[in-house]
């Protein structure tokens, strides 16, 4: 299938040229960094760690979304790699598609490995981690393939860096977006507040993925929740996809 | 059915920073018939590269269509019968050839046996064997040039789309692209190929198109275009009388005179004779005729000049 053969080589681009593995030593770096914090209290120690571990997955997490998502399809025009792969007999969203899911690969790997590798050390220092710690992990990856696709869209729109700046402002609204309906009583009834009001309900919730705290804290979350929220995301990045391929359809290459 | 037919095909890039370019291809009508060998001249900037992207789909006509063996060019289906082999080819560094072919092959859709069956074939005839293993990374040009042949033939196409296959090269290695062109045509395929050189073109080509400032200036044979066409005609006389002179000097452009007689220019063969015979009528003597003729490559000097 052709959507997994242009997978498959951003996989393996991503693999080879090895800036993955420095930013996973990073974020395992951090991990471990984090028992210094530790130390600031005994008792909570655990829990801290717990909730280190999440925040790393999480950032790391989106730093390699944006900083690959965002050249994903631009870096393919830009080194002119795409002319002998659109002028076959495919159709350019299987190409959008195929980055996409190749770098949704990549990421699966990245927030496993480092997942596994902090629920690894959570237990080497005696603590244990339990479902919700795989329902936050999940959800953070969850919140990744969303981030991604807003990576792609605007891969296929705009150069990386302006990309980047735009995805990780919407990244940074996301996570905010309650500030933008409580508003203070003299709001009330102005267009303000209509406008801000609509934006709120544009504006992607990324605060419905992150169940960190519940993690750390041993608050048991349901199982509807996480698939409530995994089908959130799923439905708006499925909108993400649509449009970056429509945006990629009549464009000159 | 022909292999390519572009009918008004024209593109006028987007603008940039505002400002609107000027048009890069005009209106260009076009019919490659299948199994011919179609060059396609210009110098830098004419629009070639403008025009094989719009063969190939990568980018939208703004007015016109082009259709490939009947398909229209902006449908998926019309590029399973195009091998494109683009300007300065660029392939995924960190892959090795064998790699390469194999990932091309997939997005044809051919299975893994077939995909092997394609490796075997081309790597043989693009002698890629010796560097199967290796990232294109350190690929010289040549090495590219060989990889990007490969990769525009993997699925069988009909029509090769060569977007200046020689330039870059060494006589070497353009030989052996020549050589890889009528091979291909012995397939019975259709090669469409781009150059700014009169001489790649003139020893393997069909057919040739010039392209100046995106307009298609001149087409056909090439022996057509080589058949030197007469531009003026210089006679040369002698012995003639006053009278004589002014009635044969009335029927050309211009005259001269120097030590062999009176030069008189007619503007084509057929004032030329008659202006021959009104010298014999007169008891002249002709001394000299000759035609002046404009060849394919006087042409092609004339065009460019023109341009800038
Ligand atoms: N992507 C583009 N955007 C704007 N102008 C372009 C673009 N590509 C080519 N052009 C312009 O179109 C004209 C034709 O270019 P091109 O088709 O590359 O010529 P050739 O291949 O014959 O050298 C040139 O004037 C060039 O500057
Ligand atoms: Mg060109």
């Amino acid at each position: 299938m052709r959507i997994l053969a242009v997978a498959h080589n951003t996989f393996r681009e991503a693999v080879r040229d090895k800036v993955l593995y420095v930013l996973v030593f990073f974020a395992l770096a951090t991990l471990l960094g984090s028992k210094a914090l530790g130390w600031i209290s005994i008792g909570q120690e655990i829990k801290i760690v717990i909730d280190f571990s999440l925040a790393a997955v999480s950032v790391f997490g989106v730093l390699i979304a944006i900083f690959v998502g965002t050249s994903l399809v631009y870096k393919e025009i830009d080194k002119r790699t795409i002319y002998t792969i659109i002028c076959r007999p495919m159709s350019r969203y299987e190409f959008v598609l195929g980055k996409y899911v190749g770098m949704a690969a990549l990421l699966g790997v990245v927030t496993a490995v480092m997942g596994i590798s902090g629920a690894a050390y959570v237990t080497m220092l005696g603590g244990t981690v339990d479902v919700t710690y795989i329902y936050a992990v999940i959800l953070t990856y969850w919140e990744l393939l969303m981030v991604t696709a807003f990576a792609t869209l605007f891969s296929s729109l705009t150069s990386p860096i302006l990309g980047a700046i735009i995805v990780f402002s919407i990244y940074v609204v996301g996570h905010a977006t309650t500030i933008l309906i409580d508003l203070p009583a003299h709001f009330d009834g102005t267009t303000s507040k209509k406008v801000l009001e609509i934006i709120y309900y544009i504006v992607p919730n990324f605060s419905n993925f992150n169940i960190r705290a519940e993690a750390a804290n041993n608050v048991a979350v349901s199982f509807d929740y996480v698939i409530w929220a995994m089908a959130y995301g799923t439905v708006y990045t499925a909108m993400l996809l649509v449009l970056a391929a429509i945006a990629f359809e009549n464009k000159d290459v | 059915m022909d292999a390519i037919e572009t009918k008004n095909l024209s593109k006028t890039y987007r603008a940039q920073y505002g400002r609107r370019p000027p048009p890069s291809l005009v209106g260009l009508d076009l019919i490659v018939a299948e199994n011919e060998v179609f060059g396609f001249l210009g110098r830098n900037g004419a629009g070639k590269t403008t025009t094989i992207k719009l063969l190939c789909g990568l980018i939208r006509p703004t007015r016109g269509d082009a259709r490939i063996f009947g398909e229209d060019s902006k449908r998926k289906e019309s590029r399973r019968l195009i091998g494109y082999l683009p300007e300065n080819p660029y392939f995924y560094e960190y892959l090795t050839p064998r790699e390469t072919l194999d990932f091309y092959g997939k997005l044809h859709g051919l299975s893994a046996a077939a995909r092997e069956a394609e490796w075997k074939k081309l790597s043989e005839l693009l002698d890629l064997k010796s560097i199967a293993d290796q990232r294109v990374r350190g690929f010289s040009k040549g090495m590219r040039q060989r990889l990007g042949f490969a990769v525009a033939l993997v699925g069988d196409p009909k029509l090769l789309v060569l977007d200046e296959p020689m330039s870059g090269l060494d006589p070497l290695g353009r030989r052996a692209i020549r050589e890889l062109i009528l091979r291909m045509r012995d397939e019975k395929k259709t090669i469409f190929f781009s150059s700014h050189v009169l001489g790649d073109v003139e020893q393997i080509c069909d057919r040739v198109g010039i392209l100046v400032k995106g307009k298609l200036t001149r087409h056909g044979r090439i022996e057509e275009l080589l058949t030197e066409k007469i531009t003026k005609v210089e006679i040369i006389a002698s012995g003639l009388n006053g009278a004589a002179i002014g009635e044969v000097k009335n029927l050309g452009t211009s005259m001269r005179v120097s030590e062999a007689g009176h030069h008189f220019i007619m503007p084509d063969l057929p004032t030329a004779n008659l202006a021959v015979r009104t010298i014999h009528k007169h008891d002249g003597q002709l001394v000299d005729f000759a035609a002046v003729k404009e060849s394919l490559e006087d042409y092609f000097m004339r065009a460019q000049e023109a341009q800038s």
